[in-house]
């Protein structure tokens, strides 16, 4: 996808980031952005819902204790929709049984915060690859 | 000899007519004159011999007479001769007769003599023969005739006897009396006598006697008397044996126990027999191997000596005992005496026997009925039909009951439950059919009005054909075991619940700890974030600005959730101390406000305070706390422009505190769960708000430990109004109205 990605001269990488904390918000959007992504940003499930299917974003960060919908529903409505939607759960509940809960409701990766913004990079890159800045 | 002169007798009066014919012939005598000769022999054999002897030498002689003068033929002479033989003949028939006639009457006499003299040695013999001693006696009272008895008894010999009188014999004490006796008799004033007289041996020695005397008539030599001597000695003993075996026999009917029987068996034979002394030896106890006991023991049979004699009381052929009497006079028991010994071992053995299997019956009888008394289980006796016999005491005490309400009312009562309570358990009801040592629980009540649980257990008592004769009932009283046991199951619930508390409790302790994980986490993940980005440097000085507060606002919410934290576990754990005063809660309104409005300028604040309001009890910082915390989460969803209203007043015993806001609301599913932990509301407009989640918890538990209460009303879009209680000081109004004075 790279490659052929890299043919074209220019090319934006969208990520969605749904998060219902606004400091998480702010520092994904300056580190994805930093890195050459586009972001948007949803506050809470339905939102990310909303936005993913009209937007199309690469992938979606998306946290899971949001109000309305939390993230795992929302990923469920999403994939349903769009089933190759690439979706890394980004959340604070970081213990072992809920990286297994997330992965088998259908994540593509987990991401546990706090995170290391390398390895939010290194995340986000392997599955959409790196932008052209 | 006597068959030879027998024979001459015989033939000597042919012989002698012989001699007359021959004589006659050679004389030639005329008939006239040989008749006299031959008469005088018909007439001497007539007289001697046999009646066909007489008339046969009568014919002889008749026929001589007439046959000489046939032979000689003197005719003239005949007719003579036969007139002769014809009174010859007539002459001895007549004698014939006679002496027949004769002879008859001798016999006669002869048989009356005979039959007298067999008489007279027949009374003779019966005389000496009776037991009794028989005497005639002249009316002086001198011997005629004595029978042998009567001599043995005076101890003498009949001729010796006969020496004597019968008031010689007589001791000096009775003999007067007989003296007197004697003189009435002989006068004729009366026709007998008796009396117990003492009559005295030839060696002096008393002997009692019964003594009669009767006057009977004589023919010439006046009258005598008849005197009869019965020997009172052997008629004492043998009343005294009869007396003596009805002794034993009566203290042994009497008696119920050995124990109480053989003394007075003992003394009755000792008494009536003249023992000196008299022993029983039991077998099984200190019976002695030697002796006289012991040779009873061992042959089973009667001994004696002189002293003393022994018999075997004997059961069923075995020897159980031995009776010893003991004399101090030399003495041979006779046999008479030996039979009575041995008829009573027999008996008194039986007895022995009998009135041991009574003992043992009665002693059985009154262990059961000691069993029945005295157990402290209730025993109802009940009848086939159902009706209660009797109660022993324990089920009478256990129920409080008199036998006859017991009877009447109260056992009715039990069967009936008995009857429900089988039913339930598909078990018989009581009349039907007793399942021997099932038991079946009941309720029932006691006098005194007191209910209790008891537990029968029936037990059908058949007669000796099988048949139900009775049943009993074993009550016990369970009404403990029953409460113990509905206790033991409610604590077993209570536990069974506390289980399910903790379960719950440590549900509840890992969600919380997975939700105060998150809730750090999440914050540090802007710390932690914006830290690395300013690290790594190259960052403008706004954008530094920036992060540094939003590491702050994160580092402060951090410290702001343990800090809460902290404070509820104190609170939940009763760790945290209140320190009760006087509080006057309008001004603790008042400061919870101006602390608010500096950080809260998009919102107004309006006080509605009752001035009157009393004194509460509180700890002022923690009131503190609850205010500003309902008056920050008012400000905090509240839309700019709206009102936080903070009212008192007086609502019984409590203040009543609100805190009002025209806020967002509460959705109606989260109002009941406003005051969990970490619950904050989150949906729409309140979705940024932030907050550690614990504060209206921690409120609430503030509250509570004032004793007050807590709630909260509110609909979307027309804001919240939380209200809550805490109780008024005692004295509280007074001292509040000195303070505002």
């Amino acid at each position: 996808m790279a490659d052929a990605n890299g043919a074209a001269p220019t090319r934006t990488i969208t990520v969605l980031v749904a998060d219902d904390n606004e400091v998480a918000q702010r520092l994904c959007k300056r580190v994805l952005e930093k890195a050459g992504y586009a972001v948007l940003i949803a506050a809470d499930g339905l939102q990310a819902v909303d936005i993913a299917l009209a937007q199309r974003p690469a992938m979606i960060l998306m946290d899971v204790a949001m109000p309305g919908i939390d993230g795992l529903e929302a990923m469920r409505r999403i994939k349903a929709e769009i089933p190759g939607m690439p979706i890394v759960i980004a959340s604070a509940h970081s213990m072992a049984s809920d990286r297994e809960r997330f992965l088998a409701a259908g994540a593509d990766n987990v991401l546990s915060k706090p995170f290391r913004l390398a390895d939010l990079i290194a995340i986000v890159q392997s599955l959409t690859g790196a932008p052209t800045v | 000899m006597s068959w030879t002169r027998h024979l001459v007798r015989r033939a000597l009066p042919f012989a002698a007519l012989a001699a007359i014919f021959a004589i006659q012939a050679l004389a030639d005598a005329q008939s006239v004159v040989a008749f006299p000769l031959y008469l005088a022999v018909v007439l001497v054999v007539a007289l001697q011999q046999n009646r066909g002897e007489s008339l046969a030498v009568a014919v002889i002689a008749a026929m001589a007479v007439v046959l000489l003068p046939l032979a000689t033929g003197h005719t003239s002479e005949l007719l003579p001769a036969v007139l002769l033989a014809a009174v010859l003949l007539a002459v001895a028939a007549t004698m014939a007769e006679l002496t027949r006639h004769m002879r008859d009457a001798a016999s006669a006499e002869q048989r009356r003599l005979d039959g007298l003299v067999a008489s007279e040695r027949r009374l003779r013999a019966m005389v000496e023969a009776v037991d009794v001693g028989l005497g005639l006696a002249e009316l002086d009272g001198t011997w005629i005739q004595v029978n042998e008895p009567l001599a043995a008894l005076l101890g003498r010999t009949r001729d010796e006897l006969l020496r004597t009188t019968v008031l010689g014999l007589t001791s000096d004490e009775d003999r007067s009396s007989v003296e007197g006796a004697l003189a009435l008799l002989r006068a004729g004033d009366i026709t007998h006598w008796s009396a117990d007289v003492e009559q005295l041996k030839l060696d002096g020695q008393p002997v009692p006697v019964a003594l009669f005397m009767a006057r009977i008539p004589g023919a010439s030599a006046g009258a005598s008397l008849v005197v009869q001597a019965t020997d009172l000695a052997a008629r004492r003993r043998a009343d005294a044996m009869r007396d003596g075996i009805a002794a034993v026999r009566q203290a042994l009917i009497t008696s119920a126990a050995v124990g109480t029987a053989m003394p007075e068996v003992l003394e009755a034979l000792r008494n009536y027999l003249g023992w000196s002394r008299a022993r029983y030896w039991a077998r099984d106890a200190e019976m002695p191997a030697e002796g006289l006991v012991g040779r009873v023991v061992q042959s089973g049979v009667l001994a004696a000596d002189r002293f003393t004699v022994a018999f075997p009381v004997v059961d069923s052929g075995e020897v159980v005992g031995v009776i010893e009497l003991a004399s101090d006079q030399p003495r041979t028991p006779l046999d008479d005496e030996v039979t009575l010994l041995a008829t009573a071992g027999v008996e008194i053995g039986q007895f022995i026997r009998r009135a041991e299997t009574a003992q043992a019956l009665r002693r059985s009888e009154a262990d059961h009925r000691a069993i029945y008394e005295r157990s402290p289980i209730g025993i109802a006796r009940i009848s086939a039909d159902g009706e209660l016999l009797e109660a022993n005491p324990a089920l009478l005490h256990m129920l409080d009951h008199d036998q006859e309400t017991m009877r009447a009312s109260a056992w009715p009562d039990i069967l009936h439950a008995y009857d429900q309570a089988a039913a339930r358990s598909r078990k018989a009801s009581f009349l039907a059919g007793i399942t021997d040592g099932s038991s079946v629980q009941v309720r029932a009540a006691t006098g005194a009005g007191n209910w209790l649980w008891l537990q029968l257990t029936a037990t059908s008592i058949p007669d000796p054909r099988g048949r139900l004769e009775h049943v009993l009932v074993l009550v016990e009283d369970v009404t403990a075991v029953r409460e113990t046991s509905d206790r033991l199951a409610e604590s077993l619930e209570a536990q069974r619940e506390a289980n399910a508390n903790l379960e719950k409790l440590d549900r509840t302790k890992s969600e919380f700890l997975s939700i105060v994980s998150h809730e750090f986490r999440t914050a540090l993940t802007g710390i932690q974030g914006f830290s690395e980005l300013i690290r790594d440097g190259g960052l403008e000085a706004d954008e530094l600005r920036a992060y540094g507060g939003y590491i702050f606002n994160d580092a402060d919410r951090v410290n702001r959730l343990i800090g809460d934290m902290l404070d509820l576990d104190r609170m939940e754990s009763g760790r945290m101390t209140m320190r009760t005063a006087d509080v006057d809660i309008n001004e603790v309104l008042a400061e919870a406000i101006s602390r608010a409005v500096p950080s809260a300028v998009t919102v107004e604040f309006k006080s509605d305070f009752d001035p009157r309001l009393p004194i509460v009890a509180g700890d002022r910082d923690r009131l503190i706390q609850v205010v500003s915390n309902l008056v920050n989460n008012a400000v905090k969803y509240s839309p700019e422009g709206g009102t936080v209203t903070l009212s008192s007043r007086v609502e019984g015993r409590f203040a009543l505190l609100s805190v009002t806001d025209t806020g967002i609301g509460i959705p109606q599913d989260e109002i009941g769960h406003v005051f969990e932990r970490f619950r904050r509301v989150r949906s729409g407009a309140a979705q940024s708000i932030p907050g550690t989640g614990l504060g209206l918890t921690i409120v609430k538990q503030i509250v509570e430990m004032h004793g007050g209460k807590i709630w909260v009303e509110s609909a979307v879009g027309h804001g919240s109004s939380f209200h809550f209680t805490i109780p008024l000081a005692p004295e509280g109004a007074g001292a509040l109205q000195l303070r505002h004075g």
